[in-house]
């Protein structure tokens, strides 16, 4: 499959800031929806998402291209947002910065969805598959190759993420 | 014999649609005699109908902008130097532009006779813009060029875009406040050719 992101690559690759900067532009909102979806915090998934440009501008050098590159950046963002969570865990009343974006705002609220807090009752696993499956698109393919699990495993972990979600929303739905 | 329940997987792919049409007319006929199945593929597709109506979130741009300002140097030297992409460069460069502007202006105006203080001063200044060796009092012009191939205008427009000072004067492309090292890794696509580039590391006031 040929990459869109190829020529911002290569140049990417050479050192052209320029060229890593659209790159950032075109994913910093994919992959800032996946860490938020996945960690449950605004603030979080920022610091995760910065965290994953900053390796992957590291990392460039050594990309072969044997994925898409979306793909690559969204395994590395995943490895941060696991990082990120560990660190919360460690310092949970770490530094966290204020709101000042209008846009913060009506993520906080999306956050704070009953759907958010569905999907923060599932197992990691179950979470991260139809995450990105269902909100982000990505094909079983990519899923497979970023989670390094065979596609069978990624449609049953999609099939019962969303039977789980499901039976958590419905709880909620009970309890109100 | 009772008979055998779908697995997950193609319960999955019947909800997704992707079932071969033999087998999905089969699956679908199991669901009409199995409410436990039919209660599976309700909930699979409760679950995804809410996942798909989750709201698209934007990162904000003061978020966005951190990403560029904390880009370090690329992994050849990693951690080591901490290198200014065109964005950044102009911001930082700016005030001391002024500065130094501020102190060649005093310096030639207060101590015409003292040609070694000026000197001091002006390197002092020049180096801390990281100009490249502006000597002091030096004319502006005296930056160095180089050759590129292409269009000036377009070399031009290019540079523009990737936040450089850069404009077409007597059919140079003339970059101002800029280190040459950076307009030259920023053009790295173009060949050696006849269009001249001149690295101003200080505007024309």
């Amino acid at each position: 499959m040929e990459d869109p992101d190829a020529p911002l690559v290569a140049r990417a690759r050479r050192g052209d800031r320029w060229a890593f900067e659209q790159l950032v532009e075109r994913h910093q909102h994919r992959l800032f929806n996946l860490a938020a979806r996945t960690l449950g915090s605004a603030d979080d998934a920022a610091d995760a998402v910065q965290e994953a440009f900053i390796r992957a501008w590291l990392g460039l050098p050594r990309f072969r291209g044997g994925s898409l590159f979306s793909t690559w950046l969204y395994r590395i963002t995943l490895n941060a947002a696991h990082d990120q969570r560990a660190k919360r865990r460690s310092d949970p009343l770490g530094e966290r910065p204020e709101l000042a974006d209008p846009r913060d705002a009506f993520t906080a609220s999306e956050l704070s969805s009953e759907l958010q807090a569905a999907l923060d009752g599932l197992d990691e696993e179950f979470r991260i598959a139809v995450v990105l499956y269902d909100i982000l698109g990505c094909s079983y393919g990519e899923i497979a190759a970023l989670t390094d699990v065979p596609e069978g495993t990624v449609k049953s972990r999609i099939f019962r993420g969303r039977r789980r979600l499901a039976e958590q929303l419905g709880t909620r739905a009970d309890e109100g | 014999m009772a008979e055998q329940h779908p697995d997950d997987i193609e319960l999955f792919d019947y909800v997704e649609d992707d079932l071969a049409p033999a087998r999905r007319a089969e699956v679908g006929a199991h669901l009409v005699t199995c409410k436990v199945c039919t209660e599976q593929v309700r909930r699979v597709e409760a679950g995804r109908d809410a996942l798909r109506s989750a709201q698209f979130m934007h990162l904000s741009e003061r978020r966005a902008e951190g990403v560029f300002m904390n880009l370090p140097t690329q992994a050849r030297e990693p951690g080591r130097m901490r290198a200014l992409s065109p964005k950044q460069l102009l911001a930082v460069l700016t005030p001391l532009i002024a500065i130094a502007a501020v102190v060649g202006v005093l310096v030639s105006s207060g101590t015409g006779s003292n040609d070694s203080n000026g000197a001091a001063a002006g390197a002092t200044a020049g180096g801390a813009a990281g100009a490249g060796g502006a000597a002091e009092n030096a004319p502006v012009r005296q930056a160095p060029a180089f050759s590129m191939a292409g269009d000036a205008s377009q070399i031009a427009a290019e540079l523009r875009q990737k936040g450089f000072d850069a404009t077409v004067r007597s059919k140079q492309v003339v970059v101002s406040g800029a280190k040459k090292s950076d307009v030259r890794e920023a053009l790295a696509d173009h060949g050696p050719g006849d269009v001249e580039i001149v690295v101003e590391p200080v505007k024309n006031p």
